[in-house]
C-alpha cells in the first residue's frame, strides 16, 4: 500500500512525459518572459523592522494570467513565507483584495501587465492595520457591517407562513447592491474612510445599509435611516467617487450613498 | 465561551497597554461622538469583542440631513445669486449684494468646518481641533461684520470686484 502510494505520483508523471514525447509535432518551448514583482513585506514577529518592498522575478510564461497566479507561483516556488489571503480565485469571495499598481482590486481578477520592462508593485489595502505582508486587519470593517443590521427585519411575516413576496420592480431596486462581496476595496480607497474610519462607515457598509433601506420586504426602514442622522456615519462622504472607480465587481457605492442622502433629505 | 475569552483577553490587553493613557484618551473625547476603537501604536483596541457591532452617535437631524440639505441648497443658490448680483446695479439693489456677501461667508464657513471635522476632529486632536473650530467661528463672525460694514458704509462687494476687474 505504502509503496504504491509513493510510486503513484511518479507513475503519473512518467505517463504524462511519455505522452508529450509521443506528440507528432513537439510543443514549442515558450520563451522566458521574466517580470519583476515588488511586494510589500512586514513580519509581525519582528515588529521593529520597517516594512520593505521585496523584489521577486518570475517567468510569466510559466505562470497563469492573473496577479493571484503570480503570487501563488512566488509562494510555491520562491518564498513560502509570503503571506496573502486567497480562496475562490474567481472574484466571488473577496479574500484577495489588495493594492496592485496603485489600484485596489482583487488579485484574482487583475491581469498581469505583460510588459516585462515595468515592475508590478503590490501592497496591502491602504490605510489599514497590517496583520502580515498583504493581510490587512478587517475587524473594524466587519464590526461596522454588523452595525447596520445586514439582515431582513420584518415584524409582520406573511400569515400563511410562506415567503415574503416582492414585485419584479421592487426586486430590481436591489440589483447592483446585493452583488457586493465585501472585499473592502472601495472603503479602503476612500480618503474619508482613511482619516475617519472609526466613525465613518465607508462606502461598502453604506451601500449595504442602502440595500436594506431599499428592500421592500424590510419594515425597519425608518430606524435604519435614523441611525445615519449624524455628522460622521454617512455625511463624511464628500463624493470623491474612488469607491465606484475601484470596485472590482463594477458596482456603484457612490450612487447608493447619494440615494441615502436624498432619502434622508426628503424625510 | 469564545466571546468571553476574547472579551477577557481584550480587557487584559487594555490594562497592559496602560490604563492611564487609555483613560485620558477616553475622557478628552467630546460627548457627542463616541469611538469604538482606541487607536494606539500596534493596532486599535476595540470596544467589546470582535463580534460586537460598532455603535452610532446620538441621532441628530441638525447635524445630519438638515445640515446637508442646507449646504446643498446654499451651494446651488449661489450660482443664480452671483449672476444676479453682477447683472444688476449694486447701488440699486443693496439687499441682493448683502445676501450674496452673507451666503458666500456661510458657504465658506460650512466648507472650512467640514475640513476641521475631517482632519482636525476634537476626538483625535483635543486641543488643536477646538482651537481650529473656534478660530473658524471667530473669523466667520468677523468677516460677516466686515461685510456688513463694507456694504452699508462703503461701495459693497459687487462694486469692489467690478472695480478691481476694471483696474
Amino acid at each position: 500500500m505504502s509503496i504504491l502510494s509513493r510510486r503513484l505520483p511518479r507513475l503519473a508523471r512518467q505517463f504524462s512525459s511519455s505522452a508529450a514525447r509521443c506528440l507528432a509535432t513537439p510543443v514549442a518551448e515558450k520563451p522566458v518572459l521574466n517580470k519583476e514583482f515588488k511586494i510589500y513585506r512586514w513580519n509581525p514577529d519582528e515588529p521593529a523592522t520597517k516594512p520593505t518592498l521585496q523584489s521577486y522575478t518570475i517567468d510569466l510564461n510559466q505562470t497563469g494570467p492573473m496577479i493571484l497566479d503570480a503570487l501563488i507561483k512566488i509562494k510555491n516556488d520562491v518564498d513560502p513565507t509570503l503571506t496573502f489571503r486567497r480562496s475562490c480565485r474567481e472574484g466571488i469571495c473577496g479574500s484577495c483584495a489588495m493594492n496592485i499598481d496603485g489600484q485596489n482590486t482583487l488579485a484574482c481578477l487583475c491581469r498581469i501587465d505583460r510588459n516585462a520592462a515595468k515592475d508590478t508593485k503590490i501592497y496591502p489595502l491602504p490605510h489599514m492595520y497590517v496583520v502580515k505582508d498583504l493581510v490587512p486587519d478587517l475587524t473594524l470593517f466587519y464590526k461596522q457591517y454588523k452595525s447596520i443590521k445586514p439582515y431582513l427585519q420584518n415584524s409582520n411575516p406573511p400569515a400563511d407562513g410562506t415567503e415574503f413576496l416582492q414585485s419584479p420592480e421592487e426586486r430590481k431596486k436591489l440589483d447592483g447592491l446585493y452583488e457586493c462581496i465585501l472585499c473592502a476595496c472601495c472603503s479602503t480607497s476612500c480618503p474619508s474612510y482613511w482619516w475617519n474610519q472609526d466613525e465613518y462607515l465607508g462606502p461598502a457598509t453604506l451601500m449595504q445599509a442602502y440595500r436594506w433601506i431599499a428592500d421592500s420586504r424590510d419594515t425597519q426602514t425608518a430606524e435604519r435611516k435614523e441611525v445615519l442622522q449624524n455628522e460622521m456615519s454617512l455625511y463624511r462622504c464628500h463624493t470623491i467617487f474612488n469607491c465606484s472607480r475601484t470596485c472590482p465587481k463594477g458596482l456603484n457605492p457612490a450612487l447608493a450613498i447619494a440615494e441615502i442622502k436624498m432619502q434622508l433629505a426628503a424625510d | 465561551m469564545a466571546s468571553s475569552l476574547l472579551a477577557s483577553s481584550s480587557k487584559r490587553a487594555l490594562a497592559r497597554r496602560g490604563p492611564a493613557f487609555a483613560k485620558t484618551l477616553l475622557v478628552s473625547r467630546p460627548a457627542t461622538t463616541q469611538s469604538d476603537a482606541l487607536y494606539v501604536p500596534g493596532g486599535p483596541i476595540y470596544k467589546g469583542t470582535v463580534n460586537d457591532p460598532t455603535s452610532f452617535p446620538t441621532p441628530s437631524r441638525v447635524h445630519g440631513s438638515h445640515h446637508w440639505s442646507f449646504e446643498r441648497l446654499l451651494s446651488a443658490s449661489l450660482i443664480p445669486l452671483t449672476g444676479a448680483a453682477f447683472a444688476t446695479s449694486p447701488s440699486v439693489h443693496p439687499v441682493l449684494d448683502g445676501i450674496l456677501g452673507v451666503s458666500l461667508v456661510v458657504h465658506s464657513h460650512i466648507g472650512f468646518d467640514s475640513m476641521v471635522v475631517d482632519y482636525l476632529h476634537p476626538r483625535k486632536f483635543p486641543v488643536l481641533g477646538r482651537v481650529a473650530t473656534w478660530t473658524l467661528r471667530t473669523a466667520t463672525v468677523g468677516v460677516l461684520l466686515g461685510v456688513y460694514q463694507f456694504n452699508t458704509n462703503d461701495i459693497g462687494l459687487t462694486e469692489l470686484i467690478g472695480k478691481v476687474w476694471a483696474a
